[in-house]
């Protein structure tokens, strides 16, 4: 696939300035050739300054559709036939050579038309049928009038291009040229249905009502010498007056059609590298700018999968590649040679693929970057589902495991201990035998009583039998240090949220108590939106760096898991604060 | 003297059951949840109910929950909780007010077959009994948090140990091999140090000194 940056800044680049000059340009021809018209024509003098106005007002809207839509051709089109119809007003001026001019450029305006309906909205001509349509119908304004000045030397200024006074060529001239122009508006009519009837309901009501004002345009002002002055006998100024009003019309709805039709303000690809170039922070959806750099809001950002062989859209769907003839196309974007994803554009408004895969090029290396962003934030989050299962696992084993030991061998040990002691209070044993299975009780007390604290450290009662809150009092209940603390948990919370509360909770008292030498701690629970927020501050010697100790670093990845983050606020000398926010929602 | 027994182990519920009638106690039932206790405890309507705090179908605080409802549908009812963890928080909702023949012990003290007996009777009689252990629990508290305990001498707080457990001036001195005598003496000195009111009545002491630790 060749590449040039000169076939990409062709179609986009519109510089102002140059645009400002041509406006000047236009306003200055129209300016001299309105002066030189009220110098020179003594017939109704509105009729002819007419001719410059409609010449600057179909330049002025072709040059507004070329600064907003800089990679269409549709503005240059209406400059040109801006252009075209100020000459042709030359016609009416008393200046031998300018008059031919304008002889011979006449009806071009009507082409000009012409070309517009067919170009619309994608600035290109698409088919060969629509390509000799309008080649015909530059032919008919431009050579099929060349019998008309050629045979009658009344109609060609100071009888310069007359070359005989034949007036039945010219009719027959005249009836071919009129002939061959309903063929091309037929022919133009039938390509416009067929569009209208393939297109969206979206782009048929924008489309609709240009076509039948355009094709009504041409009608209108081919036919209107015959039909208004000889059949109704209205006025040559008057109809003159008549036909100019309706060709203005015509590229002002066009360039209305094109801005304000539904069709995004197209920016260029430069500024599409000035996306490129953002902070990925601020840049706007990438498929986003893609629709504003292409003008075209349906635009779909496809990205390709190796493992499923096929494009997916930014949510993982799979996406289809457009069928030939459904109106959408599709452009590769490739990076070093190697297909990363594709543009699936709307190929009625846009009909230069070139554009299309240009604006691949430039965004194709963020494509990528962005579908490996997808990858990886996936992959994050399924790790992180992954490390909650684990966590959860574990907790469900911790539960496990305490009720197996309240069940069994707590149980186990209160009926061996009950089995010494009737040993012991036998009447028949002896008193050494008694003494013995006594001693024996009692160790098996002081074994029940190792196994309690295991237990609690394990999974204690009061979580499982009350939950957090309960859990949290019994711990303070215990410390060893002046606790105060400050409980306001209402509503349910879930097991794992509770779980890790706690173990938070206990393992940041622990430390302080060890580590802290503080004289008074504070527990904070509350509840923070659907947040459960866990304080334990101490007022020791601070000092505690958050990786220290792995206590508290598993509790750090216990909260992580959940979506929560924990804190740990110290400074020398100003105590330690554990700060976690643990997320209760489903 | 008869009694209703809560606890889903059928091996514990046997060994309990020897216990009792052991101890001269006649069992008219067992049950092994919450609700079942409560049923046939209002059917049976026991002199003592004995009940495990943990059962089906939740195993949280089943057997607590029904035991706090026996207490409030018959209000004559000597209720013994045992449990395998206890909890200053279970003592404080057990000895609520002015509750008379009430009793909080690990399930482990089952098995002294003569204490255990001798704590059931004493809350039979209307007393307070609570766990040497959740009694400690209350004492360091109270010691830690600063409620003037830590001001008693140490055997004045052996002696305010022995009244928060529920024993009487005769058994304190038993315990502790001094004279009765000494006993009210000690006890004085902790009145006038906590600033509570002289009682001669064992169980309002009891509810004082209990109310004072878990202040």
């Amino acid at each position: 696939m060749s590449f040039s940056w000169k076939s990409v800044m062709s179609g986009v680049r519109a510089p102002s300035m140059a645009l400002i000059l041509l406006a000047a340009a236009v306003v200055l021809t129209g300016g001299v050739e309105a002066a030189l018209l009220a110098h020179d024509y003594d017939g109704p003098l509105f009729v002819v300054e007419l001719f410059p106005v409609a010449g600057i007002i179909f330049a002025a809207a072709g040059l507004v559709a070329w600064e907003r839509r800089p990679s269409n051709q549709l503005g240059a089109i209406m400059v040109v036939g801006g252009f075209a119809w100020l000459v042709a007003a030359l016609v009416n001026t008393e200046v031998t050579v300018l008059e031919v001019a304008g002889t011979v450029l006449q009806t071009v305006a009507l082409g000009v038309v012409i070309h517009l309906l067919l170009a619309f909205p994608s600035g290109k001509l698409q088919s060969r049928m629509t390509f000799a349509t309008v080649v015909l119908a530059y032919f008919v304004c431009l050579v099929l009038q060349i019998p008309h000045y050629l045979f009658i030397p009344a109609s060609s200024p100071g009888g310069l291009l007359a070359v005989a006074d034949r007036p039945d060529l010219a009719a027959a001239a005249k009836w071919v040229q009129q002939g061959i122009g309903i063929a091309v508006v037929v022919s133009a009519a039938v390509i416009l249905i067929g569009r209208l009837r393939r297109s969206s309901t979206q782009h048929r009501r924008v489309l609709g009502p240009l076509y039948v004002y355009g094709t009504g345009a041409v009608v209108f002002i081919s036919f209107a010498p015959n039909v208004l002055r000889s059949l109704l006998g209205i006025s040559a100024a008057a109809t003159a007056a008549l036909q100019i009003t309706a060709l203005i019309g015509v590229p002002v709805a066009f360039t209305v059609g094109l801005l304000a039709g539904g069709f995004a303000r197209t920016s260029d690809l430069q500024q599409l590298g000035v996306w490129l170039g953002s902070t990925v922070t601020s840049r706007p959806p990438l498929l986003q700018a893609l629709s504003r750099a292409l003008g075209d809001e349906s635009v779909q950002l496809a990205y390709w999968t190796a493992e499923q062989d096929g494009y997916v859209d930014g949510q993982g769907r799979p996406l289809e590649v457009p069928r030939e003839g459904s109106g959408r196309n599709s452009a590769l974007i490739e990076v070093g040679g190697r297909r990363v994803g594709a543009v699936f554009y709307d190929s009625v408004l846009i009909g230069n693929p070139e554009l299309v895969r240009s604006a691949g090029r430039v965004v194709g290396i963020a494509v990528e970057q962005e579908w490996m962003t997808g990858e990886l934030l996936a992959s994050r989050e399924a790790l992180r589902l992954s490390s909650a299962r684990i966590v959860a696992a574990g907790d469900r084993e911790r539960r496990r495991i305490a009720r197996d030991l309240h069940d069994g061998l707590q149980m186990q040990l209160v009926l061996l201990a009950l089995e010494a002691q009737r040993l012991a209070g036998d009447p028949a044993a002896s008193p050494s035998i008694t003494v013995a299975a006594t001693t024996l009780r009692l160790r098996i007390d002081a074994a029940a009583g190792e196994l309690r604290k295991l237990v609690y450290d394990i999974m204690p009662a009061p979580l499982v039998e009350r939950g957090l809150e309960a859990a949290t009092r019994d711990l303070v209940d215990r410390m060893p240090l002046p606790t105060k603390l400050d409980l306001d948990v209402a509503g349910s919370i879930p097991e794992s949220a509770s779980s890790a509360a706690y173990f938070v909770i206990a393992e940041a008292l622990a430390n302080a108590v060890k580590h802290s030498g503080a004289t008074g701690l504070v527990v904070r629970v509350g509840r923070s939106d659907d947040d459960i927020v866990v304080e334990v501050a101490d007022n020791g010697i601070g000092g505690a760096a958050p990786g220290e100790g792995l206590g508290l670093r598993s509790l750090a990845d216990r909260v992580g898991v959940l979506g929560g983050s924990l804190r740990i606020h110290s400074v020398a000398g100003g105590g330690t604060r554990v700060v976690a926010e643990l997320p209760c929602g489903s | 003297m008869r009694v209703v027994i809560g606890e889903d182990e059928a091996l514990l519920r046997e060994g309990l059951a020897y216990v009792l009638n052991h101890g001269g106690f006649d069992v008219v039932a067992s049950a092994g949840n919450g609700a079942d206790l409560l049923r046939l405890a209002r059917q049976h309507e026991p002199e003592l109910v004995i009940t495990d705090i943990r059962m089906p179908p939740g195993h949280t605080d089943e057997g607590l929950r029904a035991a706090l409802q026996i207490r409030q549908l018959l209000p004559h009812t000597a209720i013994v909780v045992l449990s395998q963890h206890l909890q200053r928080q279970y003592a404080v909702e057990l000895v609520a007010e002015q509750s008379a023949g009430v009793g909080y012990l690990l399930k482990q003290r089952i098995a002294d077959i003569a204490t255990f007996c001798g704590d059931l009777l004493r809350v039979c009689a209307g007393e307070i009994v609570l766990d040497p252990e959740v009694v400690l629990l209350m004492l360091t508290r109270a010691r830690t948090e600063g409620h003037g305990v830590q001001r008693l001498t140490a055997r004045q707080q052996e002696v305010l140990d022995l009244m928060a457990q529920g024993l009487n001036n005769a058994a304190i001195a038993r315990r502790l091999l001094i004279s009765e005598k000494a006993v009210v003496s000690h006890a004085s000195h902790i009145y006038d140090e906590l600033g509570l009111q002289t009682d001669d009545d064992s169980h309002r002491r009891v509810l004082a000194v209990l109310s004072h630790l878990n202040r």
